[in-house]
């Protein structure tokens, strides 16, 4: 009897382990509940330009407490400094945050101008009928204490034609603590255009706002001036705002490029041909580019029926501000009749097209006309020789 | 028969002025010149008018005034292509039979002049009313122009106007020559008038009704051939140039519309690169339609040849 009655005790012991085991560990799992009361901020230490306002966020967290009266007061402030904490637009001297809820407010710190470079310690103390909450802060002067204003290009050097339009994309950071109306100006090589946009945008502008802390990005459109010859130019940008300013030196590589023009006889694109007979007219190519035009062809789509030739019908090579003449055969075709028909001439090489509208206007052969006084002549023989056997009665 | 002496012209001067004078000072010249120059002025007035309300720009502006029309009056160039004959037939039909109407032939063959220089004398006596006449026209149409467009013509609208006044000579002159022509033939003055009129009315308003039907007799139409749609349209064309209307109404489209390029049809293929509307040169439209011109020419003078033949081998005594 006894050993059952230990035996039973033994079970009823490991039951009991088993029950209460899960329950122990369970208490043990959940964090103690935090309760109490805080002053934050996301930045202790910081720095200030001496006669600058410097503005630091503070939190007051209440954590399952009543509701909080707490008074303000700041411990340690140096002479000459000013302070004031903002909540809600106004001054503000006392706090009151109920159970679970953040407060925010703002501390306005101003040291004065012409104060030495050093650290400063200031204490917010925040009172309580019974308890007094702080929260050391560390303030360091310097005159550079304020962040500086970059302006960095994405890619500071770019290369086209004379043609084409540079687009350097930038990003200006303002790093001081105060929005402000940034002023954009470049200064470009004689002739180039420079245009300044937003991001993406198409506006043009001439000043930039940017948020404190914060950086837009830019764009500036150069367009090279069109005789300009192939080189690196350099164009610096500024931007200027205040007493910042930052520089940022771009370059734009101009590479040469032929431009073909056909330039008609005399100067006209004009001239007149015979129905069925060749007429020749002398062209000229000028290469007004800064790089030469190699392998150009000649050629034309004139209307059906008509045959277009040239000598030469290719060139090689014409050198920049060279210019070289062409033989142009037309011949209209027989068919053609009198007025004005237009014949497209074309020059293509090095991936580059010039075309010119030539004027024909087509005469027609004169050999009806002699035929006609041929047939009048002929009616005066008949005429004479009537006259020659009926004459004179 | 004996060698005559001296030239056959001897006199023809004489005579085309004295006819000139004759015709100048006739009722018969009067009544149609009057009429002549009323049709013309209304037509003129009313292009004129119409000139003013449509047309902004255009570089041939006194041209307009020859072609463009007003309902209900057909242009100045209709009215003058139409009524030409007339007085050239008026001027010409009893040139020759009248005289012996009159029994004058004799006595002015008596005069020691040729026939020929007789015959010579009418047809430019005739030829030069006309000529005196049209000048007055253009002179008229320029002056009426400039005092109500406000602008003188350009040196290209006188040329093409005065080839235009040429050309209206030459048809003038071959519905002269064949009115002579019957004149020459036929004795009784009214008869040759009605002949020269039924060959007027058949030729300007029938012509172009005959020309479709012999054209169609000539090269009929081949459904499966568009080339002989073609072909009839040219023999349609060559039948319809025997008539001077159409050769005159040719020249004058031509001559009058410096945009006007061809008289025949065309292909697209040679019209492929043209640029419509663009003036020609006035020599390039004098050579386009001085083949119609040198045939209009040629008729008169060969119409002129058959009167002659006809009227030197004529019996003159009667």
């Amino acid at each position: 009897m006894e050993t059952f009655t230990r035996s039973a005790r033994v079970v009823l012991l490991i039951v009991l382990a088993t029950l209460i085991g899960p329950a122990s560990s369970l208490a043990e799992e959940a964090s103690p509940r935090l309760t109490g009361f805080w002053i934050t901020t996301p930045h202790p230490e910081f720095s200030l330009k001496p006669g600058d306002t410097g503005s630091i966020q503070l939190s007051f967290r209440n954590a399952h407490l009543p509701p909080q009266r707490l008074a303000l007061d700041l411990e340690g402030l140096p002479e000459g400094w000013e302070a004031a904490f903002k909540g809600g637009g106004r001054q503000v001297s006392a706090v009151m945050v109920a159970p679970d809820e953040t407060e925010r407010l703002t501390l306005e710190l101003k040291p004065p101008a012409g104060v030495s470079a050093g650290t400063f310690s200031v204490k917010i103390n925040a009172k309580q009928h019974s308890q007094t909450i702080t929260l050391p802060l560390s303030v360091k002067l310097s005159e550079t204490a304020s962040g500086k204003l970059t302006l960095e290009p994405e890619l500071p050097a770019l290369r086209g034609t004379a043609r084409s339009t540079f687009s350097f994309r930038m990003k200006a950071t303002n790093g001081g603590s105060d929005q402000a109306l940034f002023n954009l100006s470049a200064r470009t090589p004689e002739g180039f255009q420079a245009k300044f946009k937003r991001g993406y945008g198409s506006e043009e502008i001439t000043g930039l706002p940017i948020n404190a802390g914060s950086s837009e990005n830019l764009t500036l459109e150069v367009a090279p001036s069109r005789t300009a010859a192939a080189g690196r130019y350099p164009i610096s940008v500024r931007l200027s705002g205040g007493d910042k300013s930052a520089e940022a030196i771009l370059s734009a590589e101009v590479t040469g490029e032929p431009q073909l023009r056909m330039v008609g006889p005399q100067e006209r694109l004009s001239g007149d041909a015979v129905a069925g007979q060749e007429s020749s007219f002398t062209f000229t190519l000028v290469n007004g580019g800064s790089a030469p035009a190699t392998d150009v062809e000649m050629s034309a789509s004139p209307p059906s029926g008509w045959s277009v030739a040239f000598e030469p019908k290719q060139i090689a090579s014409i050198g920049p501000n060279e210019t070289r003449e062409v033989n142009v055969k037309i011949k209209p075709s027989e068919r053609a009749v009198a007025g004005d028909y237009m014949v497209t001439l074309r020059s293509s090489g090095s991936g580059l097209s010039e075309s010119a509208q030539f004027r024909t206007t087509v005469r027609t052969s004169t050999i009806w006309g002699a035929a006609g006084i041929g047939v009048i002549a002929a009616a005066v023989l008949v005429l004479g020789g009537a006259v020659m056997r009926y004459g004179r009665r | 028969m004996t060698a005559r002496e001296g030239s056959p012209f001897r006199g023809v001067g004489v005579i085309a002025l004295k006819e000139a004078a004759d015709h100048l000072s006739s009722a018969r010249m009067h009544l149609i010149m009057a009429l002549v120059l009323l049709t013309a002025i209304g037509a003129v007035y009313a292009a004129i008018g119409r000139l003013r309300d449509t047309t902004a720009e255009d570089p041939y502006l006194f041209l307009k005034l020859f072609t463009v029309a007003r309902e209900p009056l057909p242009s100045f160039a209709a009215f003058l292509g139409f009524l030409l004959p007339l007085v050239a037939i008026a001027l010409g039909f009893d040139s020759i039979n009248g005289e012996y109407h009159r029994r004058t032939m004799s006595r002015l063959l008596a005069q020691p002049i040729y026939r020929d220089a007789v015959l010579f004398g009418k047809f430019l006596g005739g030829l030069l009313v006309i000529a005196i006449a049209l000048l007055t026209l253009w002179l008229l149409m320029i002056g009426l122009g400039i005092l109500f467009l406000g602008l003188p013509p350009s040196v290209a609208d006188i040329v093409r106007s005065l080839a235009y006044l040429g050309a209206t000579l030459a048809c003038a002159g071959v519905w002269l020559a064949l009115a002579i022509a019957f004149s020459a033939a036929i004795r009784s003055p009214a008869t040759s008038a009605l002949a020269a009129l039924s060959v007027w009315l058949i030729l300007t308003i029938f012509w172009g009704m005959i020309a479709p039907l012999l054209a169609g007799m000539i090269a009929p139409v081949d459904p499966l051939d568009p080339f002989s749609v073609l072909k009839q349209f040219e023999v349609q064309q060559s039948i319809a140039r025997l008539s001077p209307q159409t050769l005159y109404a040719e020249v004058t489209a031509v001559l009058l519309d410096p945009g006007a390029r061809s008289v025949g049809p065309l292909f697209m293929s040679q019209l492929q690169g043209a640029l419509y509307g663009a003036p020609l040169p006035t020599l390039e439209s004098v050579l386009i339609v001085w083949p119609q011109f040198s045939a209009l020419v040629a008729a008169m003078i060969l119409l002129f040849t058959v009167a002659y033949v006809v009227f030197q081998r004529q019996e003159v005594r009667a």
